[in-house]
């Protein structure tokens, strides 16, 4: 008696959970993603291994790449976040083209004193709906590797790097809430933090 | 005379920890932060005073102190002062991986403990890296945080700086459970105790120079980049280095569901 209903039981939760579990999503690493990721990073490393040129063909070739390899009118906009729908369109203009500049002065600076470092892709995986994490780390003259993954998407036909994560922190989520705290700070107006971009960028020049 | 004492500090530590415990555990926010929900920073307002305290302490004393010692003192110098105060926290980095039931951790932790301290003369030579053995710190807060415990709100403590009440009670354990510090407070050390900790306020500024002056210059609102790089980093920890969940990124050209 009670082995047959433990077997009828058994059954039933066998046949449920079998139901319920679905196999995972036969997604696989996209290796163009790879591909792609090699290929910038080859460039970059080439364009900053040339010391012959001046700062300002640096910071010109920096903007470049940075185009080719970022989406940055999206990263812009994920950023903001939830405040992008509550800004109007020319505030979206001049904030898309601060947030620009920012990025530009910001990270410019560290690949102009560029000093030999190399980085090799340690592998990729799946990561959301559509997009491809690919695993990479930074070999540095002077001190531990460092691990560094970038999201890639692809979008109609070509590869976009849409975040950055070093060592576990991502870039676009400590960007996105430092914009978020200044915006709170300026009592929930976007254009507190455009006044703030444009002070910063200004200053930075 | 001196061990009634300690086991009454001891007791007392502890009883401390427990009661911080059950307020951190009532205030934990569940998850890892995603980058979807802010950092949880009720105390925003003594955090960000706590913050432009600790920054004129760094502009005016700790950095300058720091460019010098890495002006004057050279590489080598500077990285077995490092690795020596690195492997006097080797006990400790055992301990927690123990805690955390990272049975690979704890031996990566106690291989590399042995072979600098023996074969790196004192633990001034990280022998134990060359042989692929890396360095991984492990604290009470992150092992709090392995047995599920939340962080609690965010803590701007003075001159430690960013952390929150789980980690802020996991440094105090640690600090108590110091193998190095028993013995100094035991034999009557206690100017080599603060020695240590003069050195290693230095020596972990002294690691991340240019970073810091790089955050600085480039943030609009520094007190919030650091409030969400730590939060960021203590998630990564505390996962084990697997990924923390990941935020959404949406496709903003998708047609609107209706």
């Amino acid at each position: 008696m009670l082995t047959r209903r433990l077997f009828l039981v058994c059954a039933a939760l066998l046949a449920v959970s079998s139901w319920a579990v679905r196999p995972a999503a036969a997604q696989s690493a996209d290796p163009g993603a790879t591909a792609f990721i090699q290929k910038l990073g080859n460039e970059t490393v080439a364009t900053f291994s040339n010391k012959s040129l001046s700062r300002d063909q640096a910071v010109q070739r920096f903007r470049s790449l940075l185009y080719q390899g970022f989406d940055v009118p999206y990263i812009g906009r994920w950023v903001l976040g939830r405040y992008w729908n509550s800004a109007t369109q020319q505030q979206h203009d001049e904030y898309q083209k601060l947030f620009e500049q920012l990025i530009v002065t910001t990270y410019a600076d560290r690949f102009v004193e560029y000093s030999g470092e190399t980085f090799r892709i340690t592998g990729s995986r799946p990561e959301g709906e559509s997009d491809t994490m690919v695993t990479t780390q930074i070999v540095r003259p002077n001190g531990p590797p460092v691990n560094v993954d970038w999201r890639v998407r692809k979008r109609d036909g070509t590869y976009k790097i849409i975040d950055v994560v070093v060592e576990g922190v991502s870039m676009g989520v400590t960007q996105r809430q430092e914009f978020a705290s200044v915006i709170s700070q300026n009592g929930g107006q976007v254009q507190g933090l455009i006044q703030a971009l444009r002070q910063k960028v200004g200053q930075r020049g | 005379m001196k061990l009634a004492n300690l086991s009454r500090s001891l007791l007392r530590s502890a009883a401390a920890a427990a009661l911080a415990l059950t307020v951190a555990g009532c205030a934990s926010t569940p998850g890892a932060n995603n980058g979807e929900v802010a950092v949880s920073d009720p105390l925003e307002i003594p955090n960000r005073f706590v913050f432009a305290v600790n920054e004129t302490a760094d502009i005016l004393l700790i950095r300058p102190v720091t460019e010098v010692y890495v002006g004057v003192v050279p590489d080598p110098v500077r990285q077995a002062v490092h690795n020596f105060i690195q492997n006097l926290m080797g006990p400790l980095y055992i301990a927690n991986n123990l805690l955390q039931g990272n049975f690979e951790g704890a031996q990566i932790a106690t291989g590399r403990f042995m072979t600098n301290t023996i074969l790196g003369i004192g633990g001034l030579a990280d022998v134990a890296a060359e042989v692929g053995l890396q360095e991984k710190p492990a604290d009470f807060g992150q092992t709090l945080g392995v047995w599920g415990l939340g962080s609690g709100p965010y803590l701007v403590l003075p001159l430690l700086g960013p952390s929150n009440v789980r980690d802020a009670v996991g440094y105090g354990v640690d600090t108590v459970a110091d193998p190095f510090r028993i013995w100094g407070n035991a034999t009557d050390n206690t100017d080599l105790l603060w020695g240590r900790t003069g050195a290693a306020g230095v020596d972990r500024r002294s690691q991340v120079l240019r970073e810091i002056d790089d955050l600085r210059r480039n943030s609009i609102d520094f007190y919030a980049t650091v409030r969400s790089l730590y939060a960021q980093q203590r998630a990564t920890a505390i996962g084990g280095g697997a990924t923390p969940a990941t935020p959404e990124f949406p496709d903003f050209d998708a047609p609107v569901k209706p």
